[in-house]
């Protein structure tokens, strides 16, 4: 068969790309008329934002003062520097202020360290079987699962309140049929009670998330699993492996960006975690459930203390660049199918 | 002679004159007219009562036209934050008498035609006034007098089956006695409270109240915060009491999940220490409840004094252009004894005007909710809190925290009372 070498060479040549500055003046027009909605969308809503919440921190600011001329910042409102960032960090125990942060970001430490490794130890097993099951049950067990990520956060708070109330909960009401007795138990109110030293109410907060957050990873993990080439594991099926050794040695291995994502993805919202705290325990008992969101929303909104609450949420906002950056370092893959 | 009656007619001019001037002036002042916006927070019962009033006052003046414009709660805090510091807030804004004073330097002052600060203590109880006398100027006039101690919810039913006595209690003993006969327990824990005051606001109440009862403060002269006094520790020990009588149990009856009104319609317990508001509230779910609920003065100690916030009531912007309108509005609306006690009728409030707890006042208030009876035989003790640097973190971060580690056995009655004292100056 002939060749046109001519055609072959106009396919074949590489194309040049030129420089922007190499546009003509019609298309610099356009870049600029598609570009500008989305760069003034985030010069408002995210740079702007970001970059007063860097001038707050560096003031004690209460829109309650009157501040100068600028955005209410000086006057009663005066700058102070990196002081509140020096007041977050200190240990000494004067500052009722800076003890209540350090609790708060421990408490959020605990909730996500929990939180994530529960997560993904639920709903990457579970995503397994339910692409196990059969094909006309998955979608109802899918629809199943994730209704709870539809549901409204207040909503499920008031119902795990409801399920875990002293009083006439359900939990309590369970456990007094199976013993016979009548149990009082305060779930969320107890300061006394905990297990292996991370406080009760803090766990039953922790179980409503995972119950509200699991349908979410649990697509995530379907969505992978069903994108991976089948040629492998029948591959790993026809050298002998039995079915743990085809999850171990070719789904998990297979998956790992997907649970770098899921990983990545559920740090970052329990460390968002905002409305089951502030429904379910307002952070009590004795600030056993204080997470950061929390602690910074009541200073912010409830206390006006805007300058110390921005500097709050910039060290959140470090900590989750941080321990992102380290999960993706630990989780990094080499390679792709 | 003649000189006699030189003077005696110049006299007669000049009374003449000075008759001419007042009825001119009175002329004046009754012709009012312009645009008046008013601002309030959303709430039905309050907006309504507003509305009605202000058509009363636009009927009597016609040329006068009042705009009201109604925020949600929180919306509303918000905007005056924003606004009254750029000035573009309403001629008359409504306010917590408690947010005065961090608002001040952007409200006008009650002109003293309308009244000084003496004529306002003697026509308003001091409790809610004292939300809007920043420095010994008057900001604004209260229209209610918020109060959330000195009287309980008992629930009668309870009461009569425990054979307990509503006629009240001299003493915390007595008290607390009839509290511990009407506690009902499961095993070792509380099923149904004796009396609960262990919310946050009842916490924080009732400390400072039995501080004030005991003859202390919780405010020294200088201004700072004092509660390293035997008058607080008196206080703290009493409220510790009524836990370690098994009479409450601040964790199975707390804020967030047995909040006392959930709690006392639920019939979980049987005394409960929350302001009347809260029958109005609950009444419609819970009628058997709300039927069978009365209040009752709880016992003083060596006065019947109690910290109270100030309650709603009326300011005028500074930069308003309508400030004569405004303030005339305003009087109309709180020190007119009438529409003052339309307003509380309306709003099912306690009155701020001290004449509208007597008399026919009275007696329609407690036609129309007879629980409140006790309320009004106490507003006149009722003391305001003060102007506090920062009175939520004082109540919720400061006072209830350390209470309530008092009351777990978690601090000293004097270590919490340092603690308390070293984080409020702190503030």
């Amino acid at each position: 068969m002939a060749v046109d070498t001519a055609e072959l060479d106009r396919t074949t040549a590489p194309i040049k790309v030129r420089s922007s500055g190499s546009l003509d003046a019609p298309q610099r027009r356009f870049r600029w008329l598609v570009l500008t909605p989305t760069l003034a969308y985030l010069a408002f809503f995210t740079l702007l934002p970001l970059i007063w919440v860097l001038a707050l921190s560096l003031f004690n600011y209460s829109p309650r003062r009157d501040g100068a001329s600028v955005g209410g910042l000086g006057g009663d409102n005066p700058f102070v520097g990196l002081q509140n960032f020096q007041q977050l960090f200190d240990f000494s125990g004067q500052s009722q202020l800076a003890e209540t942060f350090q609790t708060s970001v421990v408490v959020t430490l605990i909730f996500a360290f929990i939180v994530l490794p529960l997560n993904l130890m639920i709903t990457l097993p579970l995503a397994v079987m339910i692409e196990a099951a059969a094909r006309r049950l998955r979608p109802f067990l899918r629809t199943i699962f994730f209704m709870p990520v539809l549901t409204s956060a207040v909503a499920v708070a008031v119902i795990w309140q409801y399920v875990l109330h002293p009083q006439y909960g359900l939990a309590n009401s369970l456990i007094g049929r199976v013993t016979g007795e009548t149990t009082i138990i305060a779930w969320l109110n107890d300061p006394s009670m905990s297990v292996l030293g991370v406080p009760v109410a803090l766990i039953a907060v922790t179980m409503a998330y995972l119950w509200m957050d699991i349908g979410y990873n649990l697509v995530i993990f379907i969505a992978a699993l069903q994108g991976l080439p089948k040629s492998l594991t029948e591959a790993a099926l026809l050298d002998g492996a039995n079915s743990w050794q085809r999850f171990r040695y070719v789904t998990l291995p297979l998956l790992k960006p997907t649970i770098l994502l899921a990983a990545v993805l559920t740090m970052i919202s329990s460390f968002q975690a905002f409305d089951l705290f502030q429904v379910m325990t307002l952070g009590g008992p004795d600030n056993q459930t204080r997470a950061l969101s929390l602690d910074i929303y009541e200073n912010a909104f409830r206390f006006q203390s805007m300058g110390w609450a921005a500097a709050e949420s910039l060290v959140l906002l470090a900590i989750v660049l941080l321990i992102t950056l380290a999960q993706s370092r630990l989780l990094r893959t080499k390679w792709t199918y | 002679m003649k000189s006699a009656r030189t003077l005696a007619i110049g006299a007669v001019a000049l009374a003449l004159l000075a008759t001419g001037c007042t009825s001119s002036s009175d002329e004046e002042s009754d012709a009012v007219g312009g645009n008046l916006r008013v601002w309030t927070h959303t709430n039905k019962s309050f907006n309504k009562a507003y509305q009605a009033l202000a058509d009363d006052y636009m009927a009597e003046n016609p040329d006068v036209n009042i705009e009201f414009a109604s925020f949600d709660y929180d919306t509303y805090i918000q905007t005056l934050q924003t606004s009254l510091p750029a000035g573009t807030e309403a001629d008359v804004l409504q306010m917590f008498g408690s947010w005065t004073c961090s608002y001040s330097s952007n409200l006008a002052q009650v002109p003293d035609d309308v009244a000084t600060v003496d004529e306002a203590q003697d026509d308003f109880f001091k409790g809610p006034l004292g939300g809007y006398q920043c420095d010994d100027a008057l900001y604004g006039l209260p229209q209610e007098s918020n109060v959330e101690y000195g009287a309980t919810l008992v629930n009668t039913a309870m009461a009569e089956d425990a054979g307990v006595s509503l006629d009240g209690w001299d003493t915390y003993d007595a008290f607390m006695a009839d509290a511990k006969t009407l506690t009902q327990t499961s095993g070792d824990k509380i099923s149904r409270a004796g009396y609960h005051f262990t919310t946050n606001d009842g916490i924080a109440y009732s400390f400072l109240s039995l501080i004030l009862q005991s003859g202390g403060a919780y405010i020294a002269d200088d201004g700072s915060f004092t509660f390293s006094t035997p008058e607080a520790k008196d206080s703290l020990e009493l409220m510790k009491s009524f836990v370690d009588e098994g009479i409450v149990d601040p964790v199975l009856f707390d804020d967030v999940s047995n909040w006392v009104g959930d709690c006392y319609f639920t019939e979980q317990c049987a005394m409960g220490l929350v302001g009347p508001w809260v029958v109005p509230e609950y009444a419609g779910d819970f009628p058997d409840v709300a039927a069978t609920t009365e209040y009752v003065a709880l016992p003083t100690l060596e006065n019947g004094e109690f910290a109270a916030d100030s309650g709603w009531g009326l300011t005028t912007s500074a930069a308003s252009q309508e400030q004569d309108l405004a303030w005339d509005f305003i009087s109309f609306v709180t020190q007119n004894a009438g529409n003052a006690l339309e307003w509380n009728l309306s709003t099912g409030t306690l009155p701020a005007l001290k004449e509208n707890v007597q008399g026919d006042a009275r007696d329609q208030l407690v036609a129309e909710a007879s629980y409140t009876e006790p309320f009004l035989d106490i507003l006149q003790d009722a003391q305001y809190l003060g102007s506090l640097p920062d009175r939520d973190r004082l109540f919720y971060k400061i006072i209830v925290p350390n209470v309530l580690a008092t009351m777990s056995g978690e601090l000293t009655v004097d270590e919490a009372l340092a603690a308390i004292e070293q984080e409020a100056n702190s503030l």
